[in-house]
């Protein structure tokens, strides 16, 4: 009997142990948890290598935000749409170009969308005629793309045009210079000027200063 | 983390050279069923796990304790040779500040964790250098089966996943202790190097990494 008390109290020790490393291992939480609203954000950008941005003096920008997406496509000018446009020219003047209206033949010209669909390859073209219908009705021609994200979410894309070498046999722009912002906290009024300044930031080639 | 391993390594090799040393059974005596029958014991593990190679060089360099596995293994009598099951789970984890990457056309700025979760599911067989009655059991074992390696990079909040079945092998030495002689409990300690030959994104040679454990086990027939 004593024996048997014994033996019982080893395999409560041996199930309890147990127990404890079970709930050890399933207590992993969510590796990314932790990460600031900044820190789950990322910054991509891309460029055409073949040009010289020495070579544009102006730009212009688009004066809404295209808002594409499972939901419908149409413009927004929300309070963080106007920061993030007017941080947008800040920068652009910072590396040494001209903001000129659209109507002035800028030599370049960005595009800013916001996508709330995580297929950046279903949307690019739809954007692309949408935004080559403000510009006068310009097509775009679009570096080789590829991403390998599946992850559902809202992001960030602009794109600079180059109308200065623009192909007016086929009346298509090519797109020299894009960007996206990914991640939580991308409508935030307190990160979107922050957001706009590292992708200027990390794109140096830019400057032509 | 080099003091843990040094210390169980240890407590594994002092036994083997202990085993040498012990007396023969008395004659005349009664052996105990577990001496005479086949029987089973059920091992609960925690685990300290150490990256090495290309998982240590290449992705993920920090050792991590959050580890479990638990064995069924089949005794045999007058056979050194036992063999079992053992499934289980090992995580590596680690964070990068903000860098910059590149990918295809793209350079990216993130904040990087890197992932990776290995869930071995493995037949192993030991070879037992004492008796099966003896307090002190050494042992050295070999492993082969599959892993679900569950691997995930996070740039930032995004991630890229891979997760597959692939195989498996590990090799090691422990030593299993009676809590007292024909006794059902004890506790085991265990160094193993292990691996899973896959090829993803960083990880272009598996994952090879060495587990040190401590466990308790219950026998019965």
């Amino acid at each position: 009997m004593t024996l048997k008390m014994k033996n019982n109290k080893y395999l409560n020790w041996l199930i309890s142990a147990g127990c404890v490393l079970a709930l050890a291992a399933c207590s992993a939480n969510d590796p990314i948890s932790d990460l600031s609203l900044e820190e789950t954000q990322v910054y991509m950008t891309d460029r055409d290598k073949t040009v010289n941005f020495k070579d544009y003096k102006t730009f212009s920008v688009v004066d809404s935000v295209l808002i594409y997406g499972n939901q419908g496509t149409g413009t927004a000018l929300t309070e963080v749409d106007v920061m993030l446009l007017n941080r947008i020219v800040q920068n652009m003047e910072k590396h040494g170009y001209q903001y000129v209206a659209a109507s002035q033949k800028p030599d370049v010209g960005i595009n800013v969308a916001q996508v709330n669909n995580s297929y950046v390859n279903v949307v690019s073209q739809p954007v692309g005629s949408y935004w080559g219908s403000y510009w006068g009705g310009w097509g775009m021609g679009y570096p080789s793309y590829y991403s390998y994200y599946t992850v559902n979410e809202s992001y960030w894309m602009l794109e600079m045009l180059d109308f200065k070498n623009a192909n007016v046999v086929d009346k298509e722009l090519n797109v020299v210079w894009r960007s996206q912002i990914r991640g939580e906290g991308i409508n935030d009024k307190t990160l979107v000027q922050g957001m706009v300044d590292k992708i200027f930031d990390q794109s140096e080639y830019l400057n032509i200063k | 983390m080099k003091r843990l391993l040094s210390l169980i390594l240890i407590c594994t090799i002092a036994p083997l050279i202990y085993s040498f040393g012990q007396d023969n059974p008395q004659l005349y005596k009664l052996q105990s069923p577990f001496e005479r029958y086949r029987h089973n014991s059920i091992t609960v593990r925690g685990l300290a796990a150490l990256p090495l190679g290309g998982l240590s060089d290449g992705y993920i360099d920090k050792s991590s304790v959050k580890n479990y596995s638990v064995a069924l293994e089949w005794l045999f009598p007058n056979a050194p040779v036992s063999a079992g099951f053992e499934i289980g789970k090992t995580y590596f984890e680690k964070r990068l500040p903000r860098g910059m990457y590149s990918s295809s056309d793209w350079d990216i700025s993130a904040v990087q964790t890197r992932t990776l979760s290995l869930t071995p599911i493995q037949g192993f067989v030991n070879y037992n250098i004492n008796g099966v009655n003896s307090i002190v059991q050494p042992y050295v074992q070999a492993s082969v089966g599959v892993n679900v390696v569950n691997y995930i990079l996070y740039l930032g909040s995004l991630g890229d996943q891979y997760q597959k079945l692939r195989f498996g092998y590990g090799i090691g030495a422990g030593s299993k202790f009676l809590f007292k002689r024909d006794g059902k409990f004890g506790a085991d300690i265990r160094v193993r190097y292990n691996n899973a030959t896959f090829d993803y994104g960083y990880l272009e040679k598996g994952a090879p990494h060495v587990t040190a454990s401590f466990g308790l086990f219950y026998r019965w027939w």
